[in-house]
């Protein structure tokens, strides 16, 4: 059993212990949602945009456009449950079921506002909707959804789109040293096009220093995120995933003021050092096991966290893709799309050379062995999504290599992000005492082989 | 239905029901053999490098079991078969893979590969850009150098000018004749089936290209001398979707009473349409495989740097030549297929359909999971279909 601190008292016993730091950061997307519909309705331009590791939205910041993450809106839909309607109204429309459920919901979303609501926005969506877009912007990072859902919102708008490119990263030929150069060059060519064609669209120019100016806070944002992340690896665990969850916008697309997110996770950063000081734990009972989850949560049923907690389970650390990397040095460069091209490239570039190091060639696999170890993992609750491909195609491999190579086991559990009928947490927590068992079991094995946890 | 089997099509039968026969017998005289997967890989600089490009396919008979292991149930089944066949070692015959990043599975696929495969030690992935911009073809060309040097190491030697131009010569030869075949089924009665013009095509990737050059001219010698005369069906069908490689669905298709004229799939015209084009350097293979091939994998940006949109005009600059062969090939009906999970065809089923309508053509979206038993609830789907159309 790990060390634990004495659970904090409350008037209420809450299973999760939340950070107090996570609230404000939590708000500032959904304060967001609410400018950037008011900005709509001042005539102001909003931008529909995918999440696309800083690429695009420093630009459109720099601009002082309003933007809006479908992808984040269809976890709103999901935690609030108001998927439903929408993911039918893709379905009627002809989209196979079996797509991104993001994609689907939002689809659905735009096919509700253009086809049966003459253009405004459906009544039950929640926060008060998305305003019409004036550009749709997509991105070629991580999946193929990012470009293709997009290219498929044409249907329903009539605003131009663009498709941003991202060499394709972790992977032995896409980490080669030198190939680096090419790749900056390919991106600062993209950026310098996608920022003509802004000033074109929105008829006003590139506020150079401004995009300078949020280059550096980025900076700062994810070194703070980053240290926040290094804090988390205390026993117990200081932070618990759904508190991440809660917090990351301002971190992975730069949700709200980036002045203000800064200080808002400067604050989390001296919370959590305070927790790993004083040996707090994220949840309110004792740390018996710590957990890893991966990849992409079940928005709709973010509850039954409280019920592992309850029992125990800690989940020190999640979703690895959501998470920004240590920021490289920019010092040395002073094109601000060459800057922004190598803070964006480096999102998972510095992967492989260690995977390669493991004797294995999935990256992804290697950032999860580096992270068990880190966070001392006890089990993975491993989550692979009915209609998600890029999230979930790597599991089974990061499952072979954790026992393989830490006697770390996993738990299976087959859900979506969006669509709650293929989820049964009951199911999950019959299985869940069982995996236990596993899990002192390997606790045993990991120490037998000289490992320390 | 098409009887009185010729010798072209009657060799093309056998390689297709033993594709890695030939591949053993060359092997096994010295040649290496490369692997590759989907369309992206530029074959040319494989041949031209004196080894042999290989398509690998999965098997729609053989369950996935080996493959389970290490990928999960809800990503493309095409591609869990390759990994699965590749488990259980049937591609024994290979020195080589090659993927390329045509879709997020298509990549992880290669990188699976290098984990759990053990034949073909040498392993390439080509990183393929999701836009046909400017940059983006520059980018492609310098992801086809990268590839072209490091077969250059397998090789031992350096890719020769001279060699890589003949290369992009006879398989832009073998594109010409492919679509001389296809130029055959324009007829009232097509003295071909699709089943054996898939026979024929999934040949060609189991053949060095200049045995696949003389195949090809002994089949359209042997179909124009055909003497049978075959009737006249309900329907004139184009198939359209994601990777083929098993006659089964022509079957199913011809069987309810129409003829397949003409695909838009990447084992029929999608891989033969576009030549190489001279120089036939490097920046001509960029140009052939990403902006050339019609794949929705990649965003053609149709109205690129435009302020204003206009959606069917967009549609018709991606699908228009699919408008071409439908009025080539006397098309009344189209058949959308997809192998379940495909994102990349997925999100483009709505708009084609669209764009059809408007053309007057009627459409029907199947979906299966790449294995033969899938097919059969299809089955009364398009005889209804066909039955329409009649």
């Amino acid at each position: 059993m790990s060390e634990t601190a004495t659970p904090a008292k409350t008037e209420q016993k809450r299973a999760i212990n939340r950070l107090k730091s996570v609230y404000p950061l939590r708000n500032m997307v959904q304060q967001d949602y609410v400018t950037t519909l008011q900005a709509s309705n001042e005539g102001k331009p909003t931008v529909w945009s995918m999440l696309n590791y800083w690429e695009g939205d420093l630009p459109l910041k720099a601009m002082g456009l309003n933007i809006v993450y479908p992808e984040n809106y269809a976890t709103l839909l999901a935690a609030t449950g108001a998927a439903e309607p929408f993911l039918d109204a893709s379905d009627s429309d002809g989209f196979p079921t079996h797509m991104c459920g993001y994609g689907r919901s939002t689809i659905g979303y735009a096919y509700r506002m253009m086809k049966e609501n003459g253009g405004k926005i459906p009544p039950d969506a929640p926060l008060g909707g998305m305003a019409k877009p004036a550009l749709l912007l997509g991105s070629g990072i991580i999946c193929d959804a990012r470009f293709k859902w997009f290219q498929s919102l044409a249907r329903y708008f009539d605003a131009p789109e663009w498709c941003l490119e991202m060499p394709m990263m972790a992977t032995y030929e896409g980490s080669e040293p030198e190939l680096e150069d090419y790749q900056v060059k390919f991106l600062v060519k993209e950026l310098k096009d996608f920022i003509a064609f802004l000033e074109k669209l929105f008829k006003q120019k590139m506020d150079w220093a401004k995009l300078e100016e949020l280059i550096d806070l980025a900076v700062k944002i994810h070194e703070t995120t980053y240290q926040i992340s290094e804090a988390r690896k205390a026993i117990p665990g200081p932070m618990h995933a759904t508190d991440f969850w809660s917090s990351m916008p301002p971190s992975l697309f730069f949700a709200g003021d980036m002045k203000v997110a800064l200080k808002c996770y400067q604050d989390m950063l001296a919370e959590v050092r305070e927790r790993v000081n004083n040996k707090v734990s994220g949840i309110n009972y004792p740390e018996r096991y710590r957990l890893i989850f991966a990849e992409l949560p079940p928005w709709h049923s973010l509850k039954f966290f409280d019920k592992l907690a309850e029992m125990g389970w800690n989940f020190v650390f999640e979703s690895f893709g959501y998470h920004a990397p240590k920021p490289p040095d920019l010092s040395k460069y002073s094109d601000p799309c060459e800057k922004l091209a190598r803070l964006s490239r480096n999102f998972m570039f510095n992967v492989f050379p260690e995977a390669k190091a493991e004797g294995i060639q999935n990256p992804i696999v290697e950032t999860y062995l580096k992270i068990a170890r880190g966070f001392k993992a006890d089990g993975f609750f491993l989550h692979p999504l009915i209609s998600c491909r890029a999230a979930s195609c790597s599991l089974r491999t990061v499952q072979h290599w954790e026992q393989e190579k830490l006697d770390i086991p996993s738990l299976w559990v087959e859900g979506d992000i969006i669509d709650k009928r293929v989820f049964n947490p009951q199911e999950v927590l019959a299985r869940a005492e069982a995996f236990e068992q596993t899990m002192d079991h390997y606790r045993k094995v990991r120490k037998s082989k000289g490992l320390d946890w | 239905m098409v009887t009185a089997t010729t010798k072209g099509l009657s060799r093309a039968h056998e390689i297709y029901a033993d594709r890695g026969r030939r591949m053993r017998e060359l092997r096994k005289a010295g040649k290496k053999i490369i692997g590759y997967i989907c369309l992206y890989p530029p074959i040319e600089i494989i041949t031209a490098m004196g080894m042999v490009p290989f398509r690998i396919f999965g098997d729609m008979s053989e369950p996935i079991t080996a493959a389970d292991q290490v990928s999960t149930t809800v990503v493309c089944p095409f591609l869990r078969s390759i990994i699965d066949l590749g488990i259980k070692g049937k591609f024994d015959f290979l020195d080589g893979a090659v993927g390329a990043h045509t879709c997020d599975i298509g990549m992880t696929t290669i990188i699976a590969w290098r984990d759990y495969i053990k034949d073909a030690p040498f392993t390439h992935l080509i990183d393929v850009p999701h836009t046909d911009h400017a940059p983006a073809v520059d980018y492609f060309e310098g992801q086809i150098n990268f590839f072209k040097k490091h077969i250059e190491e397998l090789a031992g030697e350096k890719l020769a000018e001279d060699k890589l131009k003949k290369a992009c010569e006879l398989h832009n030869k073998q594109r010409k004749l492919v679509r001389d075949l296809y130029d055959l089924r324009k007829s009232d009665t097509p003295k071909l089936t699709s089943m054996e013009n898939l026979e024929v095509m999934v040949s060609l990737f189991s053949l060095p290209v200049e045995e696949g050059n003389e195949l090809l001219e002994e089949v359209i010698k042997d179909v124009k001398e055909r003497s049978i005369k075959p009737s006249r069906k309900k329907a004139r069908l184009m198939v359209w979707g994601p990777v083929f490689d098993n006659t089964s669905l022509y079957e199913l298709i011809e069987s309810a009473g129409a003829d397949v004229v003409v695909d838009d799939t990447c084992v029929g015209t999608r891989a033969f349409w576009a030549d190489v084009k001279a120089p036939y350097d490097l920046h001509a293979l960029a140009q052939r495989y990403l902006v050339d091939i019609k794949c929705p994998r990649t965003y053609r940006d149709t109205q690129h740097q435009e302020i204003e949109r206009d959606y069917d005009k967009d549609l018709d600059s991606r699908f228009n030549y699919i408008k071409k062969a439908v009025t080539d090939w006397h098309v009344n009906g189209v058949v959308l297929q997809s192998v379940k999970y495909c994102d990349t065809h997925g999100y483009e089923v709505p708009n084609l359909r669209h764009y059809l309508d408007t053309l007057g053509i009627p459409s029907i979206y199947i979906e299966h999971d790449y294995s033969e038993r899938s097919l059969a609830p299809i089955k009364t789907r398009v005889e209804a279909f066909v039955e329409t159309l009649g």
